[in-house]
């Protein structure tokens, strides 16, 4: 645990508030025109799920919580728990599902992924930019006006759905963007 | 910025400059590198060094508005003034409201109160609605006292709740963060970011007055009230502009500039003041002025969330 002046606080660190671990979404600087200036911080609870908006003066000192990135293996879930491995110990966690609501759709079995770990504690699972997917679900091109550059929805293999262009097929891979889970390109595999 | 909302920045600051020439308000240009400055506590400021091939160096600083200027002007010319000029304000770390190099309008009025100054703002927003019909101000303006404010959206009277202690108590029950260590100001200015300033009306051009006097500022106080004559105006939700109406006592003014510089000492870079500079009030004409951040004005008009969205080569990408 380390001290932090709130107005250093970046997007993406995690700090305690009131003993509870919190990622920092964002943070916007607000100075009143006189007097000091300060934070204003919108923080999610790690354990929870729930949003948290706060104010700090700058000057105010914030627990940052130093974390550690784990590559871990997901290896399967039982509806209420995700189960990782540690690909360096070996030890296996649960981490509940209510804890990775935004990043369950790019799970995969058996895929490593970096997970944030305070303790024995996860605060949360780091996505790459953009993951490949492959479609299982998708009906047959629909013709229509395609210059307006026609789309459809299509499933893929984690029960996400997608918005596609029409040209996907059932089977092919598919680039997303984890951040917007947003279609980016086909990839020829 | 695109080359479309270059333009309209263009055209936007001709049409500030038409509605002031057009009221017989002199325009001034005044040095953005000066000398000294006046000690504002809550500020932090811009270094820089003229160096002389033979001689001393001398320190001089980028000016974090153009107060200094337009006020040694007015003790010499009471007419009516404006400016629109760049001003520095360092440490202002991130946000999509601040860019450390920033243009500021400053206006001041000769025989004008500052309700008189909202009610010349209010005709300057209806002018810039009627000069440029893609402008996506509000067309609503509305005033609202500091103290109603508090009532509406932090659910007590400031007035009832004057002292540091009643106001770290009304702060707990609203669950916001206090600190053993605030001064009245810091307290007042947790609850006001924390829960006022975000519900405050948007879509609206909202006239925030008369701000408790015990925040020091060269406002006139509201005699017999714990009021001073100063508004800010908040356009959707953003800061926009503060008015005062002027302080000319020079006594009044000596007090406040020595507090100022003593509670300056705290930061970070220090900067000369000119010891002589509060004798420029002795003969102060009775006026009052108004600032207007045009950067923000600009986001309002083109309806743009973030200020690097209405400057070309913004100094921060890290937002």
């Amino acid at each position: 645990m380390s001290q932090i002046k709130a107005g250093a606080l970046e997007k993406n660190m995690f700090i305690l508030e009131k003993d509870i671990p919190y990622l920092v979404v964002d943070r916007e600087f607000v100075n009143p025109g006189k007097g000091s200036s300060f934070v204003r911080m919108k923080l999610k609870n790690q354990r929870s799920g729930a949003a948290l908006k706060i104010t700090h003066k700058s000057q105010d000192n914030i627990e940052e919580i130093d974390v550690e990135e784990q590559n871990c293996q997901y290896l399967y879930t039982d509806g209420e728990n995700f189960v990782f491995m540690n690909n360096e110990t070996y030890d296996q966690f649960e981490v509940a599902t209510t804890a990775l609501e935004d990043e369950k759709w790019f799970l995969i079995e058996g895929e490593t992924y970096k997970i944030v770990r305070w303790d024995e504690e996860t605060l949360g699972l780091k996505l790459p930019p953009k993951m490949d997917l492959v479609v299982t679900e998708a009906e047959d091109g629909i013709k229509g006006d395609t210059v307006q550059g026609a789309s459809k929805y299509v499933k893929v293999g984690t029960g996400l759905t997608v918005k596609v262009p029409i040209f996907i097929k059932q089977g092919e891979t598919i680039r997303i963007n984890t951040d917007t889970k947003e279609y980016q390109e086909r990839i020829n595999k | 910025m695109t080359i479309e909302n270059i333009k309209k920045r263009n055209k936007i600051t001709k049409t500030v400059k038409e509605f002031f020439d057009s009221k017989n308000y002199l325009e001034l240009e005044t040095p953005i590198l000066s000398p000294t400055l006046i000690p504002e506590s809550s500020l932090e400021i811009f270094s820089t060094t003229n160096t002389h091939p033979y001689k001393k160096n001398r320190t001089s600083y980028l000016v974090p508005s153009p107060e200094i200027w337009l006020k040694k002007f007015l003790s010499e010319n009471p007419v009516n003034i404006y400016e629109i000029s760049k001003c520095f304000r360092n440490s202002e770390q991130y946000g999509k409201q601040h860019n450390p190099e920033f243009t500021m309008l400053e206006y001041y009025t000769m025989n004008y109160n500052y309700l008189d100054t909202l009610k010349l703002t209010k005709q300057l927003i209806d002018y810039i609605n009627k000069e440029l019909t893609w402008s996506k101000l509000p067309k609503k303006s509305l005033v609202m006292s500091m103290e109603n404010a508090f009532i509406a959206y932090a659910g007590f009277s400031l007035k009832d709740n004057y002292t540091i202690k009643l106001l770290h108590k009304r702060a707990t029950e609203l669950n916001i963060h206090t600190s053993d260590n605030d001064n009245w100001e810091t307290a007042f200015n947790r609850i006001f970011i924390d829960i006022v300033e975000p519900n405050l009306p948007k879509n609206v051009n909202l006239f925030l007055t008369d701000f408790p006097s015990k925040i020091p500022t060269l406002a006139k106080e509201i005699t017999d009230t714990p009021w001073a004559q100063r508004w800010e105006l908040y356009i959707n939700g953003i800061e926009c502009g503060n008015c005062y109406t002027e302080e000319v006592d020079s006594k009044i003014v000596n007090e406040y500039f020595h507090k100022e510089a003593n509670a300056r000492l705290n930061s970070i870079t220090q900067h000369e003041i000119d010891p002589n500079y509060h004798t420029i009030f002795a003969n102060f004409p009775n006026c009052s002025g108004g600032a207007i951040g045009i950067d923000r004005l600009i986001m309002g008009i083109l309806g743009i969330e973030n200020i690097q969205g209405v400057i070309l080569f913004p100094s921060h990408d890290n937002i």
